[in-house]
């Protein structure tokens, strides 16, 4: 079941075109990425999504029921995290958390309840009674989250939810993040940082210049671009590995030892021939930083700003 | 409706609860006051003591110097408040001949004499004048002028009796006869029982259409400002693109319009219960007279006000949301408030001609329609029930228009950022579903 479907969607402003015949599926209960450098099309499309610019051609559908929101409709079941973020400075956090979770329908006993278990989440309980205005930068973006998701809605839709953020808290969000796709929750964020994606998303959607460059499951796209290598560790006489038939080469880095493979052999048969006639202390076989494939499918001169 | 309520409520609480807004709540009506209190404060000065003037009689029929003198000592008696002195009584000696009496003259211009009075030589027999000197003619002025010429007169009447002959006791008889007969004024208009006028009724009845009509213009459009400031500030701040995902636009524009018209009704009510009280209080206690607001008028006004209120919100809304800045919308907010000050710059012309061309005219313009048909109903007199009803009809009408007309512009405008679209994007908006 999908929780979004995006069909051939296009968006130009006068001569740019900003998204190029975008199509994507989000399936329900998963973490989707949507990566890029700056200018890639990202927020475009988010924004499409959100109903708040029309695409010029394609379809947009939201959750089974086949329709995309109405310009003007909203919904109780999407929390949207807007780039820019804001917030009425002169209003009290609480009171902030408070009026979000009520417009967005939250019942008047369920509220009280839900807006300190969120500033407890987002660590902001002992700033309740202070103003947004007297909020740091990396607190203003935490409050905006919980604004989001204080009604816990169904598809989380966050551009760019980690820009601002000092490690600790981008941890502190992802671990929420995590434990909403666990509840069964969607959610979609957007991130120009590869390895932002890389340890938290199940699907990612990789745009440069308003086109999919790469679109699916993370681990899928891993192995498709598996660049065959292996990194070992091991103890005893390793003389033996360079003669095999399934090793293409072999290169020492220290205590540590790299053995490219040729093409379809397995590492698992690596592994085995291994174990027979060494101590093995370390086994990896060498997944590809999204970075490598990015930079390896658009070439190091079209990647602007990653 | 929970949300568009909780939008309002925000909006209210948002605005009520900020010192800038509990200083202007105090502020219009200690203003209003202070202006009150000083002008009856000049008012009471025209009555009250004044100053002693100074003149100087010149009398070329050279026989009514003791008249004179005895007229200007009954007047000094009788009013203690208003002293006029009479330094000096030229005669024809001193001051026959052209220029002769050039130094008086010249005390007039320096201010040293308040005025300068000249009497024919044939006043008496004849038909000469009284000529007056005067250096600036103040309203003031004119008071002391008339003031003296009726002395002088007095002085010239008794002359004229005793060259005749007439005695004191037929004087003080004829004087007796002429005695003046008070008069009232009755209002048989159109209640059974008949009223009687005082002019400070009158005036009452006149400043309290006025008062209504300025509550209207101070509600409407004092009030509606602050929907522009609300949506521009909403749109600065981004905080709009999160409000819209959580409500439609139409649900947000409809919320901050009810909650600024609380606010409005709000200041509405402390400052009409304020402006009421003290003028049953001053008409009781400074002015001496029976005051009747027009108390019937209210369920009209509260019609006008909602109708008034949602048609300039909601225009308000749709200007702000294609506004980033509050110059921008300052700039298209011109026309709109030209056309609401114009009843505040005739109002006084409509208080006097109430069922007049302009009043008529005006009435059936639909931003306007509440403020001058509250002021039309609280004057004299009252348009028909035919005219009331039409203007709320034409009003109620052009509501539904406006704020369908507003909510579109609002949902598109309010996120669209960078440049102001034109009229005729606006236009295309309007044809888009």
């Amino acid at each position: 079941m999908d929780a979004l479907i995006m069909e051939n969607v296009s968006k130009s402003f006068g001569e740019v075109l900003a998204v190029n015949e975008l199509s994507v599926r989000v399936p329900t209960g998963s973490v989707y990425g949507f990566l890029g450098p700056n200018g890639a099309g990202k927020t475009t499309t988010i924004r499409m999504i959100m109903n708040i610019i029309r695409p010029d051609s394609g379809q947009i559908k939201i959750f089974e029921n086949g329709a995309g929101l109405r310009r003007g409709q909203a919904t109780n079941r999407i929390g949207y995290m807007p780039e820019e973020r804001g917030l009425y400075r002169k209003m009290k956090v609480g009171k902030v958390l408070a009026y979000f979770g009520a417009i967005k329908g939250l019942a008047r006993v369920e509220l009280g309840q839900r807006v300190t278990q969120w500033l407890q989440q987002v660590e902001l309980a002992d700033w309740a009674n202070k103003k947004v205005e007297e909020l740091s930068r990396g607190m203003h973006q935490k409050l905006q989250f919980a604004v989001t998701a204080i009604n816990e809605p169904d598809l989380l839709i966050l551009d760019e939810p980690f820009s601002g953020l000092d490690p600790v808290n981008q941890d502190l969000l992802k671990d929420i993040i995590c434990r909403m796709r666990d509840e069964g929750k969607t959610i979609l964020f957007s991130t120009h940082v590869m390895h932002e994606a890389e340890r938290l998303c199940d699907f990612i959607l990789l745009i440069n210049k308003g086109k999919a460059v790469l679109n699916g499951r993370l681990d899928d796209i891993r192995s498709r671009y598996k660049s065959g290598a292996v990194s070992v560790e091991l103890e005893g006489d390793t003389s033996f590995i360079r003669t095999l038939p399934m090793v293409k080469r072999t290169e020492s880095q220290g205590r540590r030892m790299e053995i490219s493979l040729s093409a379809n052999a397995d590492p698992q048969e690596l592994l085995k021939v291994l174990v027979g006639q060494v101590r093995v202390k370390a086994f990896e076989v060498k997944m590809p930083s999204l970075h490598e494939i990015f930079v390896r499918l658009v070439g190091r001169d079209n990647v602007e700003d990653s | 409706m929970w949300k568009i309520l909780k939008i309002a409520q925000r909006e209210y609480l948002d605005v009520v609860k900020t010192k800038t807004f509990i200083l202007s709540i105090l502020m219009t009506p200690a203003i209003i006051g202070i202006v009150i209190f000083f002008s009856s404060r000049t008012q009471r000065s025209i009555t009250g003591p004044q100053p002693p003037r100074k003149v100087v009689i010149a009398d070329l029929t050279n026989q009514l110097t003791d008249d004179i003198k005895d007229s200007f000592e009954q007047h000094n008696k009788s009013n203690p408040q208003r002293q006029i002195l009479l330094q000096e009584i030229l005669t024809d000696s001193s001051a026959t001949g052209t220029g002769s009496d050039e130094p008086v003259k010249q005390k007039v211009r320096d201010g040293q004499l308040n005025a300068y009075f000249v009497l024919d030589k044939d006043s008496v027999e004849g038909t000469g004048k009284i000529l007056s000197f005067t250096r600036s003619t103040k309203i003031i002025d004119l008071d002391l002028i008339s003031n003296v010429e009726n002395l002088l007169n007095s002085a010239i009447f008794n002359r004229r009796c005793k060259l005749k002959d007439v005695s004191q006791e037929l004087l003080a008889q004829i004087s007796e006869l002429r005695r003046r007969v008070p008069n009232e004024i009755i209002d048989i208009g159109s209640a059974s029982e008949q009223k009687r006028i005082k002019k400070g009724e009158q005036i009452a009845k006149t400043m309290a259409s006025f008062f209504f009509m300025f509550m209207m213009f101070m509600g409407i459009f004092g009030m509606g400002q602050h929907m522009l400031t609300s949506v521009i500030e909403e749109k600065n701040s981004r905080v709009i693109e999160v409000l819209l995902s959580a409500v439609s636009p139409f649900e947000l524009m409809t919320g901050k319009i009810l909650g600024l018209a609380g606010i409005s009704l709000t200041v509405m009510s402390l400052w009409s219960a304020a402006a009421i009280g003290t003028a049953y209080y001053g008409a009781a206690h400074w002015w001496n007279i029976t005051l009747e607001l027009p108390i019937g008028i209210l369920p009209y006004f509260v019609i006008y006000f909602i109708l008034g209120f949602l048609l300039f919100s909601s225009i308000l809304a749709g200007i702000g949301s294609i506004c980033n800045t509050l110059k921008e919308a300052q700039s298209l907010m011109m026309p709109i408030s030209f056309i609401f000050i114009l009843p505040m710059i005739t109002w006084f012309n409509l208080v006097q001609n109430p069922d007049g061309l302009l009043a008529r005219v005006l009435s059936f313009v639909p931003p306007l329609t509440p403020i001058i048909m509250t002021l039309r109903l609280a004057a004299t007199p009252a348009p028909s029930f035919l005219e009331v009803l039409a203007s709320i009809i034409l009003l109620a009408v052009s509501v539904p228009v406006v704020l369908w007309a507003a909510a579109k512009i609002f949902r598109t405008g309010v996120l669209m950022y960078g440049k102001r679209p034109g009229l005729w994007e606006v236009l295309r908006w309007l044809r888009q579903s």
